[in-house]
């Protein structure tokens, strides 16, 4: 109690240390809440990718979305390769065509022919209605944060490219990639993929040819990344991508955005740091008497230290609270607002919440450090002619 | 009598400039027996508080040596200071005495606290102390809920509060007016004549001479005279020596 009256001695000194902090902490709390939503991402990722090999045609760069398809007809060739127990080839296009530039995981539609069935270890479970069936036309399964933003629910219709589908499913929250994604029926998403392309292509292939990726399953006991340059080197014209492949590509992607956020902590640090280290100071040069007295009635160095180090670490806990509740308010706040969009931004994890807080703490012990030694050394006869 | 702090030949010398110094203490030398209340008086600048101070510990002489008890203690390391402080000093101030974000128990117990009691004891023991000047009913009282005389007596309270051998006071009733000044004065001669603490009292203020067993004077550094006072005790029960006076 005497701690919390003591900081607010000076109110408005007190409130505008704690409002850095607060700033300081609120700034971690939402990039970090950024950061552990693309973490999971990422996790998802990782996990999704690690047993498998993807096969685009070689035109295309890299990764999942490919822009140039490849034929179905390849899989023979592919599941001839040792080591391949399976192939199985997918369509995946984007939700909407022009689709701009967005956070996370954009938007798509996601077709298999279903021979992945009993390889794939990545499994979905169902938040309402049934999975999709092979025999399934015009019907669709939602990825939950996709199901929001449009909006639907089983038994109702959603228009994906302009063709109108029917909900009979929605998947559980993966806090990956499929909540962003709509899932149809193989022959439903390469008609919708056919419409698309340029007639000039048009002419060249058949619509039950198309698919955007290929995906191998090795054997049990057959490494992925070794797989993938086997089939790079064996099937022609194509682009073989093993686990590492995105791990490596993920990682990069983690590396700037934590570094982002230690950039936003250590100016937290400096900028909350100061402002305790001026406060402190201050106020153990304006209670010179007060110490001088504590000290002629029996305070040792260390319980002078202490009185003044839990006061900044009563600081820094403040300060941690407040910016920890503003944060976590604008981060609940600018999900609800992006929902309809789909986009989920941000994740407060518990490792966070409690993560600055105790950096609030250390962050206020660390800079009432000096102050509080530099109490503990006034000497009292000192600090008692000073009035 | 006992004698309980005896400084001999104190010399303090404080350096303001490369040839400007002041010279706060030139060889003083003070006795005070066990039991005894003195006052020590002199004008503004004579030294009085650095003496109080070395004979609490507060401050080292540059020369010269303070006995507590028997013991030399003017060259004792921090530790040790602070032990002596906790257990064998008690101090008094002139104003702003308090910690002014504490209640009076709080201010009282801290002292127990800091002496190692547990915060149930201290606040056990500070209740007794508060007791004994008697403010038990403003225990929760901030000090600026406090009159300067109440105030006061809080600080006397927690000088009692470890029940040390000698308490120091460096112009307990200088912030006060007249009245409240002879209860806070009536108090510590109470607690001089009913425990045997022993009392220095710095003081310009004549009443609180008054009450005193004996005067020390001090000029320019020096203790230069001393008086046995009346050692009056308004409340003094007949038959004491503090009485002798009044009755
Ligand atoms: N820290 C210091 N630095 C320089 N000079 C000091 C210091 N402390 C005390 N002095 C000087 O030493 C002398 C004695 O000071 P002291 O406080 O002991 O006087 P005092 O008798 O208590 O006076 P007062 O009755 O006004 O309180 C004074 O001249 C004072 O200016
Ligand atoms: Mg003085």
């Amino acid at each position: 109690m005497s701690t919390v009256r003591n900081i607010f001695r000076r109110r408005l000194r007190a409130f505008l240390t704690i409002f850095g902090i607060t700033i300081g902490v609120f700034a971690l709390v939402v990039m970090g809440s950024m950061a552990e939503k693309i973490n999971l991402l990422i996790d998802g990722g990782t996990r999704y990718y690690s047993d498998k090999v993807i096969i685009s045609d070689a035109s295309t760069s890299m990764g999942a979305i490919s822009t140039t398809p490849i034929s179905v007809g390849r899989i023979p060739e592919i599941e001839n390769v040792p080591g391949v127990a399976r192939a199985s080839a997918s369509v995946y296009m984007l939700l909407k065509k022009d689709q701009g530039m967005s956070m996370g995981v954009p938007q798509g539609i996601m077709g298999t022919d279903m021979r992945q069935v009993g390889y794939e270890k990545f499994k979905l479970t169902m938040a309402a209605g049934r999975d999709l069936a092979p025999s399934d036309r015009g019907k669709a399964v939602v990825g939950s944060d996709v199901a929001k933003a449009l909006n639907a629910q089983v038994g109702k219709r959603i228009e994906l490219r302009g063709e109108m589908f029917e909900v009979v499913g929605i998947y559980n929250k993966t806090l990956t990639a499929p909540d962003n994604t709509v899932t149809i029926s193989m022959a439903d998403v390469q008609a919708l993929l056919y419409a698309q392309l340029p007639s000039i292509i048009q002419q060249q292939v058949k619509p039950e040819q198309l698919a955007t990726g290929i995906t191998a399953y090795p054997q049990s006991g057959v490494d992925p990344n070794q797989l993938a340059t086997t089939i790079q080197g064996t099937v022609s014209g194509v682009n073989a991508n093993g686990p590492k492949a995105f791990t490596d590509q993920f990682k990069s992607a983690t590396k700037i955005f934590n570094s982002i956020i230690f950039g936003v902590a250590l100016i937290s640090l400096l900028v909350g740091g100061l402002s305790v280290v001026n406060t402190m100071t201050m106020s153990v040069f304006e209670r010179t008497r007060e110490i001088g007295i504590r000290k002629a009635i029996g305070a040792s160095h260390r319980q002078i230290v202490g009185q003044f180090l839990i006061e900044s670490a009563m600081i820094g806990f403040l300060g941690g609270v407040t910016g920890l509740a503003l944060g976590w308010i604008t981060s609940i706040a600018v999900n609800a607002v992006m929902a309809s969009s789909g986009t989920v931004l941000f994740l407060v994890t518990p490792r966070l919440a409690l993560g600055s807080l105790a950096f609030a703490i250390v962050l206020g012990v660390g800079s009432g450090f000096y102050p509080s030694l530099h109490a503990a050394r006034l000497k009292p006869v000192l600090a008692l002619r000073y009035e | 009598m006992k004698s309980i702090i005896s400084a001999t030949g104190l010399t303090k010398r404080y350096q303001l400039g490369k040839d400007n110094f002041v010279d706060a203490l030139r060889g003083a030398s003070v006795d005070v027996g066990a039991g005894e209340m003195v006052a020590i008086m002199g004008p503004s600048g004579c030294g009085k508080s650095t003496m109080l101070h070395m004979m609490g510990c507060l401050d080292n002489p540059d020369g010269g040596q303070v006995q507590l008890n028997g013991r030399r203690v003017d060259n004792l390391g921090g530790g040790a200071i602070t032990k002596l402080l906790r257990e064998e000093i008690g101090f008094i101030f002139q104003g702003f005495n308090l910690v002014p974000t504490m209640s009076a128990i709080d201010n009282v117990a801290i002292a127990a606290q800091y002496a190692g009691k547990s915060r149930r004891e201290a606040n056990r023991l500070a209740q007794e102390a508060l007791d004994r000047v008697g403010l038990a009913d403003r225990a929760d009282h901030r000090p600026n809920e406090l009159s300067g005389g109440q105030q006061q007596r809080v600080a006397v309270a927690r000088a009692l509060v470890n029940g040390p051998s000698v308490i120091l006071g460096d112009e307990p009733t200088g912030n006060l007016d007249s009245t409240s000044s002879a209860e806070v004065i009536d108090m510590m001669r109470e607690i001089n004549l009913t425990t045997g603490t022993t009392f220095v009292l710095v003081t310009h203020d004549p009443d609180v001479a008054e009450a005193c067993d004996r005067v020390i004077h001090m000029r320019d550094g020096l203790v230069i005279e001393e008086t046995a006072a009346i050692g009056i005790w308004e409340g003094a029960p007949c038959g004491t020596d503090a009485a002798v006076a009044v009755c």
